[in-house]
């Protein structure tokens, strides 16, 4: 986030992205739910190249016990990378400083809709795998955790939906790419409860006006609207027949990839 | 959880008993198996291997490394094990448990004593560096046999694997030079014992009630890498029954990986 | 025609208490992803239980005690059978069919009349899908017990106890038809249909299905 001038330029002459898309443009985003068999609630977020896989268990037993809240469930999202997620060096496995952070803002984007008063005692243990990264990993994290918990049938006020906002060569433009990320002037990732459209996740870098920051939530709430409609279709497939929806394999490369 | 593995014991013995398995199969069936490479574009191979419910993934990573002192003209290969909580109810959080470290290590005996990668051939002419190539094994569901699964889905992924470009004495991430050289397709084979019987292909149910595993991993002419895990003690008539059984299924098992 | 909700969605425009429901004191929302139907309840279709007072349940003995019994029940919390509300002698394993007679507002369950379950083995289903298994009076859970010879026995908390005698693999895959498409109608016609196809391949005869009530 330099906004160094040594990068090459991010928008093409005719005023589009790299990869093709408007300012306003999502990428290519396909959500599934239900694609684990031994988890309450799972899903599987394929965004541009990003590949989110996403676990739920409980409520259940709360272990270590000094977790655990007599008046509530605890919920504790893990958010994880694969060694072998990014295209450059083997990373090492275990929380990195960056994952434990996002751990916790996910974690506490959720604690605001989950009603967890129902179930004291006891642990909601959300589990975010990131298969394959490719810039937005903690939204695409935080839309896969919305899905898996719904899919768990774990009570609600609301379903969250997340997207970033950035800054390239001086606009603003939504759901950064990784290059966009790495050399654009800023970064505003952020999760809306679809219900009420309140910010549940927001964080940021670089530099932007004070009409920017504005414009930017305005943006992402449009962003999120989408995002929301795939994941409602992706709970209605579940229930789509009479087969079973819980594939073996997994689908990590979809024939099919929802536009947004 | 003591009391469940006792009881999935008993319904384990009274199945048996009537000479039937919970999913229907007979001892020495596999269930489904289902090989997918390339499932993972960053990594420079990959590959899902599920066996009914069991799905394992493998990514594989190539980066520069320095070599073993000992071994200054070898590469350096290393298998690792994730078990990632949302795979299982059973796996938490944390370092690699010591079921991970045995998962990755007989991965690995496997491999290396197949010669399945020519180590050598990893070496960098005129260079102190050597490439490493990474192999780690993540858990997405876990339904029983894990050996024979993360074995399929490492021997899968390493057989496609691509070798990324090198320019003095750099990866050029994202570029690529032909695949990773390998000389065969080693296999596993697991059996769960109890009472006196063998079943190929423990679900996790079943692996909740036998008395112990044993893994027998193959090339077509010799056996590449064993492991007794659990407390019970075979004969030595019980030991080549696998290994008959091992080369008959391995053979199998490899026409998948050839597909 | 019933619909599907998911959490946060509106289910009615003004304020209503409803399972599964929450209200802001203008509008009701779901709070879970369910079924809504035509007289505007909410089925959920996926979901943790909620132990209630004289629910059954099936569980099985993890902890003897002096004091009682604790039994696992796949809620966060163990059940206790306390040794004064039974005279059944238990042992570690042994599964078990009982009565909550009281939960309290840390969501412990006491138990009373238990019953042994011996001999079988113990499966789990989603809770919220335990109506659909035991169907309208008993219908589907009749069939599947007369068409494998199992018996079974359906604990609200999402347990089930198969016995070891009959048709076993045969049963479970009936259960597992049941959970993966509790959702649909005429389940119980295929059920029925899945049922004396294996039956068919065994070997034995087609069996007329109990009427559906």
């Amino acid at each position: 986030m330099s906004g160094s001038a040594n990068h090459p330029p991010l928008l093409r002459e005719d005023g589009q992205r790299l990869d093709g898309r408007s300012l306003e443009d999502l990428r290519p985003i396909s959500i599934e739910a239900r694609v684990l068999n031994d988890a309450d609630g799972s899903s599987l977020v394929i965004w541009g190249k990003n590949k989110i896989l996403c676990g739920v268990y409980g409520p259940r037993e709360c272990i270590p016990r000094h977790d655990e809240s007599p008046y509530r469930a605890v919920l504790r999202c893990r958010y994880n990378m694969a060694p072998f997620c990014s295209l450059e060096e083997h990373g090492r496995s275990g929380p990195s400083r960056r994952s434990q952070e996002l751990s916790k803002v996910i974690t506490e984007c959720f604690e605001n809709v989950v009603i967890a008063e129902s179930y004291p005692k006891s642990a909601i243990d959300v589990y975010i795998d990131v298969l394959q990264s490719d810039g937005g990993t903690r939204c695409a994290s935080a839309t896969a955790v919305s899905v898996a918990l719904a899919d768990a049938g774990i009570p609600m006020k609301d379903m969250v939906a997340a997207v970033a906002v950035g800054k390239v060569e001086g606009k603003l433009a939504l759901d950064l790419s990784k290059e966009e990320d790495n050399w654009g002037e800023s970064d505003n990732p952020i999760a809306i409860a679809s219900r009420n459209g309140e910010i549940l996740l927001y964080q940021m870098d670089g530099q932007l006006t004070r009409d920017e920051i504005d414009q930017a939530m305005s943006m992402a709430k449009i962003g999120a609207q989408k995002v929301h409609q795939l994941q409602v279709d992706a709970l209605r497939r579940v229930y789509d027949g009479a087969s079973d929806k819980r594939r073996v394999p997994l689908e990590l490369q979809p024939g099919e990839v929802r536009q947004a | 959880m003591e009391v469940q593995k006792e009881l999935k014991h008993q319904q384990l013995m009274q199945l048996l008993a009537a000479g039937k398995r919970a999913d229907g199969r007979s001892k020495h069936d596999y269930r489904d198996i289902q090989i997918t490479r390339d499932v993972l574009g960053n990594a420079e191979g990959s590959a899902l291997c599920t066996i009914g419910k069991t799905q394992v993934i493998c990514g594989v990573k190539v980066s520069l490394a320095t070599p073993f002192p000992d071994r200054p003209n070898e590469g350096v290969l290393s298998t690792g094990a994730e078990f990632t909580p949302l795979g299982s109810h059973l796996f938490e959080p944390g370092p690699p448990k010591v079921e991970a470290i045995e998962l990755a290590r007989v991965v690995d005996r496997g491999i290396r004593s197949a010669n399945m990668v020519d180590l050598a051939s990893l070496s960098i002419p005129g260079s102190s560096k050597v490439k490493a190539v990474y192999v780690d094994l993540w858990i997405a569901d876990h339904d029983g046999n894990l050996f024979d699964a993360a074995m399929l889905a490492a021997v899968a992924a390493l057989s496609k694997c691509r070798m990324p470009k090198i320019e003095n004495e750099k990866i050029a991430f994202g570029e690529y030079a032909g695949n990773l050289p390998v000389s065969c397709l080693p296999v596993s084979c697991t059996f769960g014992a109890i009472g006196g019987q063998h079943l190929l292909d423990p679900t996790l149910d079943e692996e909740k009630g036998v008395d112990g595993l044993f893994v027998l991993a193959t090339t077509p002419d010799f056996v590449c890498a064993a492991q007794k895990s659990g407390w019970m003690g075979y004969t030595q008539k019980d030991i080549m029954e696998f290994v008959d059984i091992s080369f008959k299924k391995g053979a199998e098992l490899r026409r998948l990986l050839e597909q | 025609m019933s619909k599907i909700v998911v959490p946060g969605e509106m289910v009615a425009d003004k304020p209503q208490r409803m399972a599964y429901t929450f209200s802001d004191g203008q509008k009701t929302y779901a709070v879970a992803l369910s079924l809504l139907g035509d007289d505007g309840k909410l089925v959920p279709l996926e979901g943790p239980y909620e132990p209630l007072v004289e629910d059954i349940v099936v569980g099985y003995v993890t902890d003897i005690r002096f004091t009682g019994y604790s039994l696992s029940l796949g809620t966060p919390f163990s059940g206790f059978l306390s040794s004064r509300d039974t005279r059944a002698t238990l042992s570690l394993g042994s599964i078990v069919q009982a009565r909550i007679i009281n939960v309290d507002e840390v969501r412990s369950i006491d138990l009373a009349d238990a019953r042994p379950l011996p001999g079988g083995s113990l499966e789990k289903i989603s809770p919220v899908k335990v109506p659909r298994l035991i169907g309208k009076r008993n219908s589907m859970i009749n069939l599947i017990s007369q068409m494998t010879g199992c018996q079974l026995v359906v604990g609200r908390n999402g347990y089930v106890y198969v016995s070891g005698m009959g048709n076993h693999s045969l049963a479970l895959k009936a259960i597992r038809m049941v959970e993966a498409q509790a959702h649909t109608t005429g389940l119980t016609d295929r059920v029925a249909a899945l049922l004396n196809e294996e039956r068919a391949k065994a070997g034995q005869p087609p069996m007329q299905m109990p009427r559906e009530a």
